[in-house]
């Protein structure tokens, strides 16, 4: 559900939990980010970093500055001159990365997980399996048919958890149990009902499919994208998933070798949460694409 | 400019307030664990408190200067030697060029601070020099210390034979139980009656794995209240899951049956509740434990919380130096 009034927990002395809900929901989320833009613009004396994720706000703040009662009296009147949900947008970018569907190294790194852990089926007939689809041809039809909104950073940096927005390519799976302790870096995982994009070599969890050649964060900042951020992502944009063959893939690495790789990304476009649920009221979620 | 002999188990240039701004891409604020002792030391070569300097974890660097420097070290007792006779703790002193500087295992205490006069002058990765190492970013080239690195310094006077005040530094005393101030929240309506009495009541131990990313805890098992049972399904099978949400810094984060304080290089989100935080003004106890320390848990209020934080900001002022 989202709450009609935020929930505020303390954590420590100088961190909030501001809670907005306890669903996993776009709305609930795209809730999240307009009250996160809007206490960044309040600049609210003593509030130093929020981070925004799927239901909550996790805020730090200097109580010398600010007392923890009127950060909860400040926040919640930002949540209550929000207005109607149906009325809010959000400058939304819209990025296209190219992947690999079923590609070697994520194969690899199953088998080393398979030959050093644990015995378990291959991730994409994990999938296949608990979405009820037809195999693989399908699994990548349904992944990359659809637009996926970033729902959140963190946990790593530039880590994002993407949900995706057409609600007949939702796919769910179980995470690995227990985790990998590697995973190849541009790897795209399902876990739950969210998608991932692993931004380095990390531990993780995910059920792996693809894999992207594309950076989607870089601390040495090569490339044009990082030149004003480290990480590619921010809350509020959007994915597109292009099918990339092994060829196509190996054409987009040597370019990001070579440090001279565009990043593809429409920035014109605003997000109104009125016409997509005007749209989602035209289709039939059932049907698979 | 400092050479580095041996670089010591974990040494890293560690700054405050660390890297602010950049959290919510996932970027942690890293800087000094024991922040009184790290800006003790700045204060006593006359730097401003949060300069850049070298915090040492269990055993210290050995360092060559290559010219002449004021210097303080504080913290955890490493036997600081200047080419081979002992060196002062909480006291600035003159290293003349060539001398060698070398702390060796910790006696009391587990991290150590060296500042010099002038600071650490690696070049600000977003904002801060502070070390990011899994990130590989901040400090000498993103990582702790190597053997062969020469560190740069920024040139500056500093004052020798400031001392500080016996009462105004942490208590270390090598004793191996400590009484460990949390704060409720946010997640504490995930655990029942029982579990709050055992997680208070109970001895911790600090595990072997523990680093500047979190603190693993092992105790006994935690019981749950009916919220973390009675979820939508998302949360996530255990009841320890949550949907994935924001991690305080030194917050107790619930993992499985494991509880993890999460410190200055921590995820900044996860899937696991966080019952209880420790907070700031007692991060300096969770920097000078060692493994097979014994953490017993207080409950304290917000309010009694920032009265702490308020009275280490006090001590880490000019007030605290004497002449020597």
């Amino acid at each position: 559900m989202i709450f009609n009034e935020p929930v505020f927990n303390p954590g420590g002395d100088r961190f909030i939990e501001m809670e907005l809900g306890d669903e996993m929901s776009f709305d609930l989320n795209f809730l999240v980010h307009n009250v996160s833009g809007l206490i960044r613009d309040s600049q609210t004396k003593g509030i130093i970093e929020i981070v925004p994720e799927l239901t909550s706000i996790m805020i730090s703040y200097d109580f010398e500055q600010i007392r923890y009662a009127d950060v909860v009296k400040e926040m919640s009147a930002l949540f209550h001159s929000l207005g109607s949900l149906e009325d809010l947008e959000l400058d939304s970018r819209m990025f296209y990365l190219p992947l690999h569907y079923f590609d070697e190294w994520t194969r690899d790194c199953y088998d080393d997980y398979c030959a050093k852990i644990a015995e378990k089926e291959w991730d994409p007939e994990v999938l296949v399996r608990i979405n009820g689809l037809s195999g693989l041809e399908q699994l990548a039809q349904v992944h990359s048919g659809t637009d996926y909104w970033v729902a959140a950073l963190g946990f790593y940096p530039g880590l994002v958890s993407l949900m995706p927005l057409d609600p007949r390519c939702r796919l769910t799976a179980p995470k690995y149990n227990p985790p990998r302790t590697w995973t190849y870096k541009g790897t795209i995982g399902v876990g739950g009902a969210l998608c991932s994009i692993y931004p380095d070599q990390t531990p993780g969890g995910y059920q792996m499919i693809a894999r992207t050649p594309v950076p989607i964060w870089d601390p040495a900042q090569i490339l044009p994208a990082f030149k004003e951020s480290l990480a590619l992502f921010r809350p509020g944009d959007r994915v597109r998933f292009i099918p990339a063959t092994r060829e196509e893939y190996d054409y987009v690495d040597r370019q990001v070798e070579a440090g001279v790789y565009l990043h593809n990304v429409a920035e014109y476009q605003r997000f109104s949460i009125r016409n997509y649920h005007d749209w989602l009221a035209t289709i039939d979620e059932s049907v698979r694409f | 400019m400092l050479e580095v002999i041996k670089p010591g188990l974990e040494t890293s240039v560690q700054d405050m307030p660390g890297r602010i701004g950049y959290w919510e891409q996932g970027f942690p604020f890293s800087g000094p664990m024991d922040f009184w002792s790290f800006q003790l030391a700045n204060l006593l070569v006359g730097n401003a408190p949060g300069t850049a300097g070298l915090e040492c974890q269990f055993t210290g660097p050995t360092l060559r200067f290559h010219r002449d420097a004021v210097v303080a070290v504080t913290g955890a007792d490493m036997t600081p030697l200047l080419d081979g006779a002992p060196a002062p703790m909480w006291q600035s002193f003159v290293v003349r060029t060539g001398q060698v500087l070398c702390l060796s295992f910790a006696r009391i205490g587990a991290r150590a601070y060296i500042a010099i006069a002038g600071g650490i002058d690696t070049p600000p990765v977003l904002g801060s020099r502070a070390t990011f190492h899994q990130a590989g970013i901040g400090g000498m080239e993103g990582h702790a210390l190597k053997t062969g690195q020469v560190v740069p310094v920024a040139q500056s006077d500093g004052t020798a034979g400031r001392r500080v005040a016996q009462d105004r530094r942490p208590p270390l005393t090598g004793a191996q139980i400590w009484e460990i101030e949390v704060v409720p929240g946010p997640n504490d309506d995930w655990i029942d009656d029982a579990g709050h009495e055992r997680f208070l009541s109970s001895d911790w131990t600090l595990q072997a794995r523990s680093n500047r990313t979190g603190f693993r805890l092992t105790g006994p098992e935690w019981t749950f209240a009916e919220r973390a049972y009675n979820k939508n399904p998302e949360h996530g099978e255990h009841p320890s899951n949550i949907l994935d949400h924001g991690y305080p810094v030194g917050t107790v984060n619930l993992c499985g049956q494991t509880p993890i304080i999460l410190v200055n290089d921590a995820p900044s989100t996860g899937g696991f509740i966080n019952p209880y935080t420790v907070p700031s003004a007692v991060f300096w106890k969770l920097a000078q434990s060692r493994p097979n320390d014994i953490y017993r848990f207080k409950s304290i209020s917000l309010e009694a919380a920032q009265d702490m934080s308020r009275h280490i900001n006090c001590l880490c002022t000019e007030a605290s130096i004497t002449a020597a």
